[in-house]
């Protein structure tokens, strides 16, 4: 598949942490020590007095990355152009950290993909037509279309057998 | 497909012109051919603005790290291309559609953090963006009628406005539509494209309210009626910044007839005389100061009676005298029942208009932010419930006009469904807050840190607080240019740091008893820095001690007044000790921010600007229309390339005339003719020529030959007309001498 701006949401299960602001020195230790391959790790930013916003935020050259308060998730969406099979691997791959070490659990069977570009991928019924194949051969899971407001990102819910 | 194809025409063709310049700028930046400094100044005049670390440093805590992007390309001065920059969009009188708020949503989700912030002049930005992204970020916004022109740099930044202008109950008359033309009137006029500053303006309505803070504007406008006349009483030179000015009366009351004239003429006037070089002193409040009053008045008198009349002064005035919004619903009472918390809201969130049944409500936005998705969900209830009439306001909040109050129930269910329902507008809770460390370059402290904090520990206790304690309003800066307006709060709070066994730890210095009233009436006095993780305990000790001692109603103001400064220093002399780092090293870290304290981050600011005169913007005008020759000629359109070349020489001369004559027309004959007249002696001669032999001789049917050739004489003109301006520099400086 080629490039895109393609964003992953993985809900968490659970975490020991307390709150949103305990991710804060989290980011700033990966940082440190550029913790995340083929990304320039750059800022952390603090969100967490917005409601239902995206809580808090590491920023990187390729990408964003935040563990919002909806419904508790961490999100992963591209800014440089990468294949859904990158995006995932890399999201993968933070999930893996923050479960590792911080002991923050995700459901593995159910996520969200995105894409982060309504040029490319409007929110309608064709926009979905046409990339549903392409997200479901990606993702090896089932794919429907997120029953959303039309004016948000077109969203896919990908499921997948344990 | 592009955005440029699928917006179309949907683009106003003047807007679009300019964002594809802006476009072909970047190109030219990339290929090495637009020195950086040239453009940085353009992109900030396109409000494409730097942010913390875009020097490629950035302290993690241990060390600096240099951050490696993927191109050693600069965009400014010190400044990597790919570092993540901020956008900030110009909102004249903080009027946004719900289209527009639908726009900006999309925008903040796919190119920035999906976060709109709201900034204290009314404005929105947009944080973490890649400059590739800004052109498609410009078209989508000027697809609903929004230009990101003149955000920053040295220019006529966003007309600001009181936002319940038209539905105050204390106001002369609604000064709406007097700021909306003024600011599109001046916005890319050429009288304001030489500044050595930004120039403010703001509108009021009334005197007594805080409104447009007229008193801290380089130019402010408070509506007056005389003798059935409209016009404004006209106030220049105020300003916040590290040196605090308060505007000066320019004239008791100016017809709306002679607005614009009178702004035009002061323009001119800070243009030719303002600073340039010196930038901590080149806002126009410093020139007045040099001046007087008197003298800056004769001057701009001087100026307006050469002014070549426009109708655009007065075109506007028959529509302005009649400007009316028009609500969704007509104005009901409110009457039935009530959601739970929906009284506390109510009391500080609603404000009744002067039109019986209406309501103006303030949609408290967390230290300025909102999300995409409730930006969405807002013009949903916007259409809904007020019509579309939403302003911005300088307190980074919204407001929705003309609701009726009947519906005010259903609005707060609305708001508290997307999680905007949060009560204490205009209260201790609503704190403003400049970006500080969190992207500013200037920041030395976190301000918004600071602000989450005390919004935190007031809200827990809001209901328990005095009522004059509640009416308090904190504004906090991460440093003393006074972006957060800590001049004007009863509590007011900027960055800065000190020294303690050789660790920096944060400070905030405290300024108590300054004026929002009265549009921003006076400015608070400091009175002693204490350390970041220290500031809770000040706010509370100061409330405190004014709820014990104050006399009957007495004003936080009178209450500071009368105490003293030595009293109030005395308040909080002993949290101005730091612990020793082994003691607590808590202090030695700011708020919301776990990293060792560190002054290495900070950078340059673009705050004011790079200083590059009118003559070298058209000077690079003219350069790139020869690059636009050179694609033309590569395509095989050697008419269009020939054209081009010769647009190229003529925007170059005629920024060379324009030096002189600021009203010069853009007729090839007279540019040409004033060209001769006024460079004969400082253009190189055989370099001259290529101007005037296509001038007189125009190929018929230019070939790829003659294309060629007049691409490479351009090129050479332009040259000369460079050296020529040293020249002309060379001169003045030497004039200035004498």
């Amino acid at each position: 598949m080629e490039p895109y701006k393609f964003g992953v949401q993985f809900r968490i299960s659970n975490s020991t942490a307390q709150t949103l602001q305990d991710f804060i020195p989290v980011f700033h230790g990966w940082i440190q020590r550029q913790a995340l391959a083929g990304h320039l790790l750059v800022d952390v930013h603090d969100y967490s007095h917005v409601p239902h916003g995206p809580g808090i935020l590491l920023v990187a050259h390729e990408a964003n990355l935040n563990i919002g308060e909806a419904e508790r998730s961490l999100v992963y969406v591209r800014k440089q152009p990468a294949t859904l099979a990158e995006t995932l691997q890399v999201a993968h791959a933070v999930t893996k950290l923050l479960t590792d070490e911080h002991g923050v659990n995700f459901a593995a069977n159910r996520f969200e993909v995105f894409i982060n570009d309504r040029l490319l991928a409007p929110n309608t019924a064709a926009g979905a037509a046409h990339w549903q194949p392409m997200i479901a051969q990606a993702t090896a899971g089932q794919v429907v279309q997120k029953p959303n407001d039309s004016r948000e990102r077109l969203t896919f819910v990908v499921t997948r057998q344990p | 497909m592009t955005w440029k194809a699928k917006l179309g025409s949907q683009i106003p063709a003047e807007l679009g012109k300019e964002i594809d310049v802006y476009e072909t700028q970047m190109e030219l930046r990339k290929l090495g051919k637009l020195d950086e400094k040239l453009f940085a100044e353009t992109r900030l005049r396109r409000g494409a603005y730097g942010q913390r670390y875009d020097n490629a440093q950035r302290f993690d805590g241990f060390q600096t790290q240099h951050l490696k992007y993927p191109t050693n390309l600069t965009k400014g001065p010190d400044t990597a291309w790919d570092a993540p920059g901020m956008q900030r969009i110009k909102i004249p009188f903080g009027g946004v559609s719900p289209e527009q708020l639908e726009a900006l949503a999309d925008i903040a989700e796919e190119y920035a953090d999906n976060i709109l912030h709201i900034t204290t002049r009314q404005d929105f930005q947009l944080h973490f963006v890649h400059i590739e992204d800004t052109p498609d970020i410009m078209r989508r916004l000027a697809a609903v009628g929004i230009t990101t022109r003149e955000a920053c740099g040295n220019s006529v930044r966003n007309v600001t406005a009181c936002p319940i202008a038209g539905v105050c109950r204390t106001e002369a008359f609604d000064v709406t539509p007097y700021a909306k033309a003024l600011a599109y009137f001046l916005l890319g006029h050429p009288d304001t494209q030489d500044f050595g500053r930004k120039f403010k303006i703001a509108f009021s309505g009334c005197e007594c309210e805080a409104c447009g803070l007229v008193y801290m504007h380089d130019m402010g406008a408070l509506a007056q009626v005389r003798e059935g006349r409209r016009g404004f009483k006209l106030f220049v030179g105020g300003g916040l910044g590290a040196v605090p000015y308060q505007a000066k009366v320019f004239a008791d009351f100016v017809p709306v007839e002679e607005l614009f004239p009178v702004a035009q003429a002061m323009a001119r006037v800070f243009a030719r005389l303002g600073e340039k070089q010196n930038r901590a002193r080149a806002r126009i409040k410093f020139l007045i100061d040099k001046l007087g009053v008197p003298e800056f008045q004769r001057l701009v008198a001087e100026e307006r009676k050469i002014l070549p009349a426009d109708s655009r002064w007065t075109s506007y005035l028959p529509e302005a005298a009649v400007f009316q919004e028009i609500p969704a619903k007509p104005g009901r009472q409110l009457t039935g029942q009530q959601p739970a918390d929906f009284a506390a809201w109510l009391e500080t969130n609603r404000y009744r208009q002067r039109q019986a049944g209406y309501a103006a409500v303030t949609i408290a936005c967390p230290i300025g932010d909102i999300t995409a998705t409730q930006a969405r969900q807002l013009a949903d209830l916007a259409r809904k419930f007020c019509g579309g009439n939403v302003r911005t306001t300088v307190e980074q909040n919204l407001v929705f006009r003309w609701v009726s109050e009947a519906d005010l129930p259903e609005l707060y269910r609305g708001l508290q469904a997307i999680g905007l329902h949060e009560y204490g507008a205009g209260t201790i809770l609503d704190i403003t807050a400049c970006p500080g460390t969190d992207t500013c370059k200037l920041g030395i402290a976190s301000s918004r840190g600071l602000a989450r904090e005390l919004r935190t520990r007031l809200a827990s206790k809001f209901f328990a607080l005095d009522a004059a304690v509640k009416g308090l309003r904190i504004k906090i800066s991460g440093c003393f240019n006074s972006c957060g307006q800590h001049h004007l709060a009863d509590i007011g709070f900027y960055g800065n740091s000190r020294t303690i066994s050789n660790r920096k730890v944060p400070h905030f210095q405290v300024l108590l008893g300054g004026r929002w009233r009265n549009n921003a009436g006076s400015y608070g006095l400091a009175i002693g820095s204490v350390p970041a993780k220290n500031v809770p305990v000040v706010v509370e000790r100061i409330t405190e001690r004014y709820v014990r001692d104050r006399q009957g109603n007495e004003t936080f103001q009178d209450f500071i007044a009368r105490i003293g400064k030595a009293e109030s220093r005395r308040l909080i002399e002993d949290l101005m000790n730091v612990p020793t780092y082994e003691q607590d090293p808590t202090f030695y870290s700011d708020w919301g921010d776990p990293r060792v304290f560190s002054m290495g981050d900070i950078g340059m600011g673009e705050c004011a600007g790079e200083v590059v005169s009118a003559l070298q913007f058209e000077l690079a005008a003219a350069e790139r229309l020869n690059f636009e020759a050179q694609l033309a000629h590569e395509a095989g359109d050697f008419a269009k390339a020939d054209e081009l070349a010769y647009g190229s020489m003529l925007q170059a001369a005629r920024g060379l005339v324009h030096e002189q004559w600021l009203d010069v027309p853009t007729a090839p004959a007279t540019v040409v003719t004033e060209f001769k007249t006024r460079f004969a002696a400082l253009f190189q001669p055989a370099l001259a020529t290529y101007l005037l032999r296509r001038y007189e001789n125009a190929a018929a049917t230019p070939t790829r030959e003659t294309a060629h050739r007049l691409i490479e004489e351009a090129q050479l003109f332009i040259e000369g007309a460079y050296t020529c301006s040293d020249k002309l520099r060379q001169q003045k400086a030497a004039t200035l001498k004498k």
